[in-house]
């Protein structure tokens, strides 16, 4: 099957795009993604992501209104491209497939 | 919208706006903004600064600086079609503003010309005795005298006759040596006779230095006593032709008052010297020939001539110094230990080696004493700095002329870039104009080099021809030049223009951002370097006319100076008598002939290095200086010429002497005592570049006089001269006659400093020129750009002066601004010079102010022409367009 390749945090970044369902932008993706993941995640980090999955063609971006607190100036809001969801989709069934095979699913002694 | 008081780090917002890509730069900025005041909230204001400066920093990656490449495709800058269009646009544009070009290209081949004149100069100073085969293993040897304490003193290249032989004998790393002396003989041809400066040097001559012979052995040419080899220029003046090997040439010793003529034959004919060889000659003998005074030199302590070794290649030379010193040590033992006795010296003498291309340049072991145009690595230094200011002017010139002159062509760059020409086509398309101008600037400065190098060979002592442009490394060094130039001049203007904006070019009317800090400041370092360059000249110029008309304590007018080597005491008397036949010839006075000093011990343990001057009774009458104390030698008292001297007031001084008159002067090594029998008063009987020093008279009748002095009287030099010359020839046939005037004589002691007066002077006009056709194509800009400004003036009432006096100011004012850097650096830099000289004229305000009315004065004539013009235009005209 030929997919694109897709980095873990990518795909994080990516599936936070598509839930956040049309808003998202830099700040609430770094957030959202922070609280979500447990993890600190910086600006130019997201960005970065942000920008290869444009290169790639999964998202898609378009200038919003600008607003004072962001000093004036227009948000990039995201959205997920048809190619964009139907990678999401592959990934995602390749993961349930996987999970399927497991003869003896893990049971987790106690619940951290 | 308010400003929020709550602002992040405006710097780290520039670094953003700087390093990331336009199409990314307002979303990254909001992000980063929008988080900043979130976390103002959470953390405070300190902390979220901390952390916006952290996240910016994060941004600095390829990633956000990589620009979004243009969705058009766009013509490849050096395509062939662009190479033709690049060309075609500048050539109009040149000439279309036809000032501008003129300007740029007068000021850019004066400043070529300069650098190229530098580089030919530069060039011929380090390559200065480069040329021989044996470099870099040729060394002349040196000497220095330790004392007991371990201080260095008494440094010296001379050495004697014994050094040489001696040195190659005992060390075997020493290949050849040549010795070298420089002696004046008399050459007789026809009834004709020459003084001629004749080189007296070892057989191994021709096998250390690379001289080519014309015709002759150079292994065999100097082997017989009685041979010469002569230069060919000398062979065309002697026998008219080259081919001159085998023939005779009468020769004697101008100085061994027994020697006769003696035939020397010539062995060989040596093309001429290179004009870049600290060695030049006409004439060379074996130095065996002198048997007189070879046997007088056999001693280690008379040092007169030059030595040169040449060293096997790849040799430690500390380790032949060192070997030097034990052939020294060993071989003088007896002679050091017998001075040591004789003399109390106790200084020790080391000998060392010199490489033989350093000795152009070097400051403490010049090329003297037979070896010609050693010079002053200073004037190069200087001559340089010269060139560089005036390039450098010139390039400002360009840039300024410029970035002015772009206004008018913003559209023209607006249009080019809707259409969509990149900026690297813009900056191609610029620097193609400023390098096609500089083209032209190198074909004009060619030009002008070749029509001033015979000044400039002139001015600075040298041979130079454009021939000498013929060389690899030369011809480099102008192409770095020439693209050095035409990128510094260029590249500025070029990547402002490339810049600007379509849309405000095409839209607004375009103004240059700012107070056009650049051009302001460029106009002012353009006058601080020419302020700086006219002070120096004035000051050279004071100081040299104070030197030619310093009072030098002596009349040396109608003063006239005839060489005669050997003269006695008799012969100077009878001289005396047949000159004064003549009555317009008022006295004559014999006088010792070089420079000679010695010392003497004066009152107890005081010993004095004085100038020892041999004279007459007339001698002082004569050049018209007093006696202050005591009397003046004089044939009434026998005793004078045996007993008596005369000192000068310095003398006295140094000596500690109040009362001088009946005081003793003990040349202790001759055990002569003498006594004191008058002072006489100071006089500058050497260049002003000395301070007077200690001068003793005597009229010991075993010294012999070299010279005489006539004074004639004013108004008669025809007549006087050929009595002279015809008394001399007709006493002395066998001498050559030559004579000068004293004070042509004194006035030639200063030609170094009138040659760089001269140099200072051009380079100051160039300097003041180039600056002003720059400062007057900038007030034509300035005027061009002000139409509209000055014709509304007009028209509400303003006058013509005030608007002149408006335009002009501007200008003047920076050239005010330029004294304030100037004059600090001047008054440094010429305080430092003056230091040179014992007798100098003051550091004056006038100078500085003399300098400061030239150059406003200069400014103002200059931008006061299109000032005026701008103003008394109509301003129907000028307001109509539009």
């Amino acid at each position: 099957m030929n997919r694109a390749y897709l980095g873990e945090f990518e795909e994080i970044v990516l599936l936070t795009v598509a839930a956040l369902d049309g808003n998202a932008y830099g700040v609430v993706l770094t957030h959202e993604i922070a609280e979500q993941t447990g993890r600190s995640v910086r600006l130019n980090q997201i960005h970065s992501a942000l920008q290869r999955l444009e290169e790639k063609g999964m998202v898609k971006s378009d200038m919003g209104e600008p607003t004072a607190e962001r000093g004036g100036r227009r948000k990039r809001l995201y959205s997920v491209t048809a190619y964009g969801q139907r990678t999401l989709q592959q990934v995602r069934e390749v993961r349930e497939n996987l999970w399927s095979r497991l003869v003896k699913p893990f049971n987790l002694a106690i619940d951290l | 919208m308010k400003p929020d008081p709550r602002k992040p780090p405006v710097l780290a917002e520039k670094l953003l706006r700087w390093i990331c890509a336009p199409h990314q730069v307002e979303s990254i900025l909001g992000d980063l903004h929008e988080e900043f005041i979130f976390q103002a909230k959470k953390v405070g204001l300190q902390k979220a600064r901390l952390f916006y400066w952290c996240e910016a920093l994060g941004f600095i990656k390829l990633r956000y600086i990589k620009r979004k490449k243009s969705p058009y495709s766009s013509t490849f800058i050096f395509s062939h079609d662009m190479i033709r269009n690049y060309f075609t646009i500048a050539w109009r544009t040149l000439s279309h503003s036809k000032v501008y070009s003129f300007i740029n290209v007068i000021g850019l081949s004066i400043g070529l010309a300069a650098a190229m004149l530098i580089l030919l100069y530069t060039k011929d100073e380090v390559s200065f005795d480069q040329f021989h085969a044996n470099n870099p293993n040729i060394y002349r040897i040196t000497s220095q005298f330790i004392s007991t304490t371990g201080q260095q003193k008494g440094l010296g290249a001379n050495t004697g006759f014994l050094q040489g032989p001696k040195f190659a004998a005992g060390v075997p790393e020493i290949l050849h040596a040549v010795r070298y002396h420089g002696h004046r003989n008399d050459i007789k041809k026809g009834n004709e006779i020459k003084s001629e400066e004749v080189f007296r040097v070892d057989s191994s001559f021709f096998s250390i230095f690379s001289f080519p012979l014309l015709s002759g052995n150079p292994q065999t040419a100097l082997k017989e006593p009685r041979s010469v080899v002569i230069s060919e220029e000398m062979a065309e003046k002697h026998f008219g032709n080259k081919n001159v090997l085998g023939k005779t040439i009468l020769m004697k010793d101008s100085f061994d008052k027994d020697a006769r003529f003696e035939p020397f034959t010539v062995t060989g004919v040596a093309q001429k010297s290179p004009q870049n060889s600290s060695i030049k000659f006409n004439f060379l003998i074996p130095i065996v020939t002198n048997h007189g005074e070879m046997e007088r030199s056999q001693n280690w302590f008379n040092t007169f001539l030059n030595t040169f070794v040449v060293l096997a290649p790849g040799t430690n030379v500390s380790l032949v110094e060192k070997k030097m010193n034990l052939v020294y040590n060993a071989d003088a033992k007896e002679a050091i230990k017998e001075v040591a006795a004789k003399f109390g010296v106790t200084d020790r003498k080391v000998y060392r080696l010199q490489p033989f291309t350093e000795m152009h340049l070097s400051a403490d072991l010049p090329a003297d004493n037979g070896l010609t145009d050693h010079s002053n690595p200073q004037l190069s230094y200087i001559l340089t700095g010269i060139a560089l200011f005036i390039l450098t002017i010139a390039c400002i010139n360009f840039v300024n002329l410029t970035v002015a002159r772009s206004l008018k062509r913003a559209k023209e760059i607006g249009v080019r870039k809707v259409i969509g020409g990149g900026r690297m086509q813009l900056v191609v398309q610029f620097l193609g104009e400023s390098f096609l101008l500089c083209l032209a600037a190198f074909i004009f400065a060619l030009a002008l080099v070749q029509l001033t190098l015979p000044t400039f060979n002139h001015l600075a002592n040298k041979a130079l021809a454009i021939s000498y442009l013929f060389d690899i490394k030369l011809i480099l060094g102008y192409l770095l030049l020439f693209f050095a130039t035409g990128l510094l001049a260029g590249f500025y203007p070029a990547l402002v223009l490339s810049g600007y904006d379509p849309v405000k070019t095409l839209y607004n009317r375009m103004q240059l951002s700012g107070k056009n800090y650049l051009q302001t400041s460029l106009v002012v370092l353009q006058f601080t370097i020419a302020s700086f360059l006219i002070i120096g000249t004035l000051t050279i110029n004071s100081q040299f006319n104070y030197l030619i008309n310093k009072d030098l304590g002596y009349n040396d007018e109608h003063l006239i100076s005839v060489e005669k080597n050997n003269l006695t005491r008799e012969e100077a008397h009878l001289l005396t008598l047949e000159l004064e036949k003549d009555p317009n010839i008022i006295a004559v006075a014999p006088k010792n002939g070089g420079r000679w000093n010695t010392a003497a011990k004066v009152s107890g343990n005081i010993e004095l290095q004085f100038a020892y001057e041999t004279i007459d009774p007339q001698f002082l009458p004569t050049i018209q200086v007093p006696i202050v104390n005591g009397r003046n030698f004089s044939d009434a008292f026998p005793a004078d010429s045996a007993r008596s001297v005369l000192v000068n007031e310095t003398f006295v001084k140094q000596a500690g002497w109040k009362d001088p008159i009946g005081q003793i002067v003990d040349f202790w090594y001759d055990n002569l005592k003498y006594t004191v029998v008058g002072v006489v008063r100071d006089y500058h009987y050497t260049s002003l570049n000395e301070k007077i020093g200690p001068q003793l008279f005597t009229m010991k009748p075993r010294n012999q006089y070299g010279r005489f002095f006539v004074k004639i009287k004013a108004g008669t030099e025809s007549t006087s001269l050929r009595h002279i010359g015809e008394t001399y020839t007709k006493l002395f046939p066998l001498d050559p006659y030559t004579y000068k005037f004293i004070d042509d004589e004194n006035q030639k002691r200063y030609e170094s400093e009138a040659k760089w007066k001269q140099i200072m002077l051009f380079g100051t006009v160039l300097t003041i020129f180039i600056s002003c056709i720059g400062l007057f194509g900038l007030a034509t800009l300035s005027a061009e750009r002000r139409t509209k400004e000055i014709g509304v003036r007009k028209v509400m009432g303003a006058s013509v002066t005030s608007i002149a006096r408006l335009l002009t100011s501007d200008f003047l004012k920076l050239v005010c601004i330029s004294f304030v850097f100037a004059f600090p650096l001047a008054y440094y830099a010429i305080d430092k010079w003056l230091q040179n000289y014992p007798y100098r004229v003051d550091v004056s305000a006038v100078t500085f102010l003399e300098a400061a009315l030239m150059a406003v004065v200069v400014a103002f004539l200059t931008v006061s022409f299109q000032s005026v013009r701008a103003a008394l235009m109509n301003p129907v005209k000028s307001l109509r367009s539009e």
